[in-house]
């Protein structure tokens, strides 16, 4: 080791807070980005094995207009001779034992062995065909039943839409390689007819696997055969589209989650290049010597910026570490969240990708390296002869503010200006909102010379000297305070800014549930998936509960997914009432118009998102894969929904059974007769179907709060985001003010020395770290207010095409100038304590 | 290494200005001198004469607005910056009133930077910073702090630091400014054994009239010209 870097390793170790500080910054930053990443890969990983190892080696599937498909469809492709082929029928349910969820494969023993092995169906197989093939019986992972501490022979009670149904468990599954092991985790395996009995669908299958001959001319022979048996509606596809459609729903979530990740990472840039620039400036005397010695100016950059990375590296490898630790909680909140919105997924371990790892460990390294540049670059400037004072600087500084306060209006204008030239991309969205946030950091320095000036004469009346000390103090250093408010702003901002969205969404959610909710009770089968549930209200539940007295209408919807020209789409086919068209409020097309074109024929509405998703609106047709085969429906109105980010298609009962061979219901709505009570009602109907499927029944009000408790939910992943930037702004002040208290030890020193006592040191201080905090809290006001209007009308907009009304509560405005002030006061507590007591012999000595 | 023959400091009308304002300051105007090699000159002055820029010129540090500096073979006119950095690393020592040590280098470790920058081996560095500080009296202090130093000890070790590398040229700005007289005294005898010993050409900048009668040559610089006056005790022959 040199002692250039013997010196600057010194330098490190003799600031032991300071640099701590610092490196838990970037760690903090990198932890939230990493565990944001390796919650979302795992998320999708498990999703992704588990769909893998469900499809096993099938090439294609057939699968139904509907997703149900005739199991008639299998029997003739097997007299066409075209094998191996495989019927599936699958869904979810919940293991009592363990209450975990599973999903549910019914297979054909005979034939599943060349598409999935592993389940030792095939030839050799000890398994009981004759018991597995006509009684209720299921396999699972040898290492879930040992864990759940099941046996061959015991029996497990599997929750299905409502329906507990008992299976015995007749083997178990033990795959050779353990990536097959982990994706039979969750998996229940039973035969197709048992499948059929639990998800109540005789006659019916999920789809039909494939294996086709490799690519080439025997491929396509092979798949044109194939057509030629499909019915009408039965459709072929590939069988690796399935996992990129679902890559597709959550794509825009994950990008969300990923860009706030990054905020915190954005905040702990500003920390670091507070560090590096105190570090520089502090050791300007001891640069001016090396350089009179005779180091150059490039061996001075590099030595800032070694030191800079050696934070980096410790910083980003603790980081990677809380990542880890982070991940494994914030995974059961995703995976929570995405079973609330998208689909089932159950995570039951974090999957650890060294590329995540490495491009945490890049970022952070990055990051730091990029935020220490201006600092190394100004030790380069720094003067060989030892006499400039800091006090020089400060001055060129205050001077040079309104300069970078032009700057930072260009580059905000710039964002503006990027959100005009692209109407859909969200990351455009994301690179106006970065450049609003870099811009008003350029901006913070001239606003803060003129805060504290103006809060001078009024500090001066109630605190005296020491009052306008400590407003002249924020100003007379505005190389430190000046960063360190910045970040506290960006964080306090960023924290109005979202929350801002999150209230302007609940209300437009609340408002949009209470015009949609409008009869008295609301039915439904138990779903895992909470806005998505395509569950079938069982025949003889939905017969019952239509004739419970005291009922005075009943409306029907159905949920299902069914294949589009433009993807999987979610349709849902409703009993339009008298009510109809005010539950569905139109953004485009004529309410007198669109719904009795809707009742009439092929007509369907769209919803806002899936108007925005697929680019289409009022006049456009829209062709869907029916069991009449694909038939084009105009698109008469796009309404608003609130409900699916995924977007929506919906057409009347009557259209649906026209098209399509389904009869089953998702949900039902009755409005009580005039004379009933509500509360009486839902009694009635409990009591008409007790002991049948087990549905929700719900009045008006408990659904609407439980669609808002599960919106809350949803944002928790948000606000813990929200919180850990905070965290690292604070870290950020605190590594600010610690700072400022060593570099002013002399200042201190003289102060002390002239007379005034540790308590006034005290106060002063106090007096100025939270004057600071009050001007970031001030400052991030106006930002925070132009990061909502941006994530509500830009981003949101972008990433899942709802329009929502912007609304600022005031307390959240209160709540961010308090926490502004709050932080920045516990921040100085420390730096403050240990100033007020040194000793001024101690502070007032050379070095 | 430059011909024994020709002046070690060559300055050929140096002006050095400054912008204030609207305004151009001349710091230095027309300056020409030669030093040669083995040479004790004092450049005396008062505050704000010009005597640092004119130091700063010399070594390199700075560059000026009008005339030449060669040092040795060397010109530094046409050097860049890295270079003429580059070239004082090598050649030229350094001694500052407020001493300048490297508060997170120990003594020893001050002494061998300027080595260590030359591109000297570890154990070469070593010695040698150890056979200075034995020659400046402060060999049992090479593992300690530069804050545990007293001021004069500080000025011993950086004048060891500024002879380290066997410079053609020792630069010494007020070197006894911040000590008491006779610290100052001791540190002068220090720097001018040590020069002599080495046949180093020396320049000290000061106002303390007890540097004069050790040096060889005394220039005065006013109103940013230069001039020689002889010293007395060589005129009279003491």
């Amino acid at each position: 080791m040199t002692l250039l870097h013997r010196s600057s390793r010194r330098y490190l170790t003799r600031h032991p807070w300071l640099m701590g500080l610092s490196v838990l910054g970037v760690a903090i930053g990198v932890a939230v980005v990493v565990a944001i990443d390796l919650a979302n890969t795992s998320a999708s990983r498990a999703f992704e094995l588990s769909a893998e190892t469900v499809t096993g080696a099938a090439t294609h599937q057939v699968v139904g207009a509907g997703g149900a498909l005739d199991d008639d469809v299998y029997r003739r492709l097997r007299a066409a001779g075209l094998r191996p082929s495989a019927p599936i029928v699958e869904g979810y349910g919940s293991l009592r034992r363990g209450d975990r969820t599973f999903q549910v494969v019914g297979i054909d023993p005979l034939a599943d062995a060349p598409f999935r092995p592993y389940l030792g169906t095939g030839a050799g197989s000890d398994l009981d065909l004759g018991t597995f093939m006509t009684d209720d019986t299921a396999l699972l992972s040898a290492r879930t039943a040992e864990a759940l501490g099941l046996a061959s022979g015991d029996t497990l009670r599997v929750d299905i839409e409502g329906t507990t149904h008992a299976v015995v468990l007749s083997g178990l599954i033990s795959p050779q390689n353990e990536r097959t092991r982990r994706a039979v985790a969750n998996l229940l395996v039973v035969d197709v007819s048992t499948a059929q009995r639990l998800f109540d669908q005789a006659g019916t299958l999920s789809r039909i696997d494939l294996l086709a001959p490799a690519e080439g001319s025997a491929q396509r022979a092979y798949l044109d055969r194939v057509r030629e048996v499909l019915p009408d509606g039965a459709q072929l596809r590939r069988s690796d589209t399935r996992t990129e459609t679902v890559a597709q729903m959550t794509k825009a979530f994950d990008l969300n989650l990923t860009a706030l990740s990054l905020l915190a990472l954005i905040v702990g840039a500003f920390l670091i290049y507070n560090t590096m620039t105190f570090s520089v400036v502090q050791r300007r005397a001891l640069i001016g010597r090396l350089r009179a010695l005779g180091v150059t100016r490039g061996e001075v950059f590099r030595l800032v910026l070694g030191e800079a990375a050696v934070l980096g590296v410790v910083g980003s490898g603790l980081g990677l570490l809380l990542g880890v630790v982070l991940a494994s909680g914030l995974v059961q909140l995703l995976a929570q969240t995405i079973n609330d919105l998208y689909f089932v997924v159950e995570v039951s371990e974090l999957s650890i990708s060294a590329w995540t790892l490495a491009k945490g460990a890049l970022l952070g390294v990055g990051t730091t390296l990029a935020a220490a540049l201006p600092p190394a670059q100004e030790a380069t400037a720094a003067s060989v002869s030892t006499v400039l004072r800091r006090s020089t600087r400060e001055t060129t500084l205050r001077r040079r503010a309104p300069g970078w306060a032009g700057v930072g209006l260009l580059v905000a204008g710039a964002g503006s200006l990027l959100l005009l030239v692209t109407e859909q991309s969200i990351w455009a969205g994301y690179g106006a909102l970065f450049c609003v946030l870099v811009g008003t950091a350029f901006m913070i320095p001239w606003a803060v010379v003129g805060l504290s000036n103006g809060v001078r004469p009024l500090l001066g009346r109630v605190a005296g000297v020491i009052g306008r000390m400590a407003a002249r103090g924020v100003v007379t250093n505005l190389s430190r305070t000046g960063v360190a408010i910045a970040a506290l702003t960006i964080a306090i901002a960023a924290t109005v800014g979202v929350g801002v969205m999150i209230d302007s969404f609940r209300g437009t959610v609340t408002n949009w549930l209470e015009q949609s909710l409008q009869a008295d009770v609301y039915v439904q089968p138990p779903s895992l998936v909470f806005r998505r549930s395509t569950a079938t209200i069982d025949s003889t539940v939905a017969r019952r509960l239509r004739n419970v007295e005291g009922v005075k209408g009943a409306y029907s919807v159905r949920r299902v997914t069914v294949q589009a020209d433009v993807g999987r789409t979610d349709l849902v086919a409703v009993e339009p009432g008298p009510e109809t068209a005010d539950v569905y409020q139109l953004k485009a097309g004529s309410p007198e118009s669109a719904w009795p074109a809707v009742r009439a024929g092929p007509s369907v509405l769209v919803s806002e998102p899936y108007s925005y998703r697929y680019d289409v609106g009022v006049g456009d047709t829209l062709r869907l894969q029916t069991d009449r085969g694909q038939q084009a429906f105009a698109i008469k109105g796009v309404y608003y929904d609130y409900g699916s980010d995924l977007g929506v298609t919906l057409m009347s009962r009557s259209t649906y059974e026209q098209y399509y061979d389904d009869r089953g219901v998702s949900g039902l709505a009755f409005a009580a007769a005039d004379t009933t009570s509500v509360d009486a009602l839902i009694a009635d109907m409990r009591t008409s179907v007790a002991g049948l499927q087990d549905v929700l029944i719900r009045s008006n009000r408990a659904l609407r709060e439980t669609s808002m408790r599960v919106f809350d939910r949803t944002f928790t992943i948000t606000t813990v985001l929200r919180l850990l930037a905070i965290a690292v702004a604070f870290i950020g002040v605190l590594t600010a003010l610690m700072a400022l208290a060593l570099e002013r030890r002399r200042e201190m020193g003289v102060l002390r020395a002239t007379g005034m006592t540790p308590p006034q040191v005290g106060g002063y201080l106090t007096l100025q770290s939270s004057l600071m905090g009050a001007i970031a809290g001030i400052l991030s006001l106006p930002l925070g207010y132009v990061l909502a209007y941006v994530l509500v009308f830009v981003i949101n907009k972008r990433s899942f095409g709802w329009t929502l009304q912007l609304t600022v509560p005031s307390d959240v405005l209160v709540q961010s100038l308090v926490l502004a002030v709050v932080a920045a006061f516990l921040a100085g507590l420390y730096p403050t304590w240990r100033m007020a007591r040194s000793s001024p012999a101690l502070a007032l000595q050379d070095e | 290494m430059p011909d024994a023959s020709s002046p070690l400091v060559h300055l050929d009308a140096l002006t050095k200005t400054y912008r204030e304002g609207d305004q151009e300051r001349a710091v230095l105007q027309d300056v020409s001198l030669r030093l040669e090699r083995g040479d004790f000159s004092v450049l005396m002055g008062r505050s704000g004469a010009g005597k640092s820029t004119l130091l700063n010129l010399i070594s390199g540090i700075d560059s000026p607005t009008a005339g030449r500096v060669r040092i040795g073979d060397t010109d530094l006119t046409d050097k860049s910056e890295t270079e003429r950095t580059r070239f004082r690393r090598s050649h030229v020592g350094f001694v500052f009133q407020s001493f300048n040590l490297i508060s997170t280098l120990t003594v020893g470790e001050n002494v061998r930077l300027p080595l260590e920058l030359a591109g000297a081996a570890p154990r070469a560095t070593k010695d040698r910073a150890q056979a200075l500080l034995d020659r400046v009296g402060l060999a049992d202090r090479a593992d300690q702090f530069p804050d545990r130093l007293s001021g004069g000890e500080q000025q011993r070790v950086a004048v060891a630091r500024a002879l380290a590398h066997e410079p053609l040229l020792v630069l010494a700005d007020e070197p006894t400014g911040n000590l008491d007289y006779d610290t100052g005294q001791a540190v002068l005898t220090l720097l001018s054994d040590l020069v002599t010993d080495t046949d180093t050409t020396l320049l000290v900048a000061t106002h303390d009239p007890e540097v004069l009668p050790r040096a060889d040559r005394v220039l005065h610089l006013h109103g940013g010209t230069l001039h020689e006056e002889v010293p007395e005790y060589i005129t009279s022959g003491t």
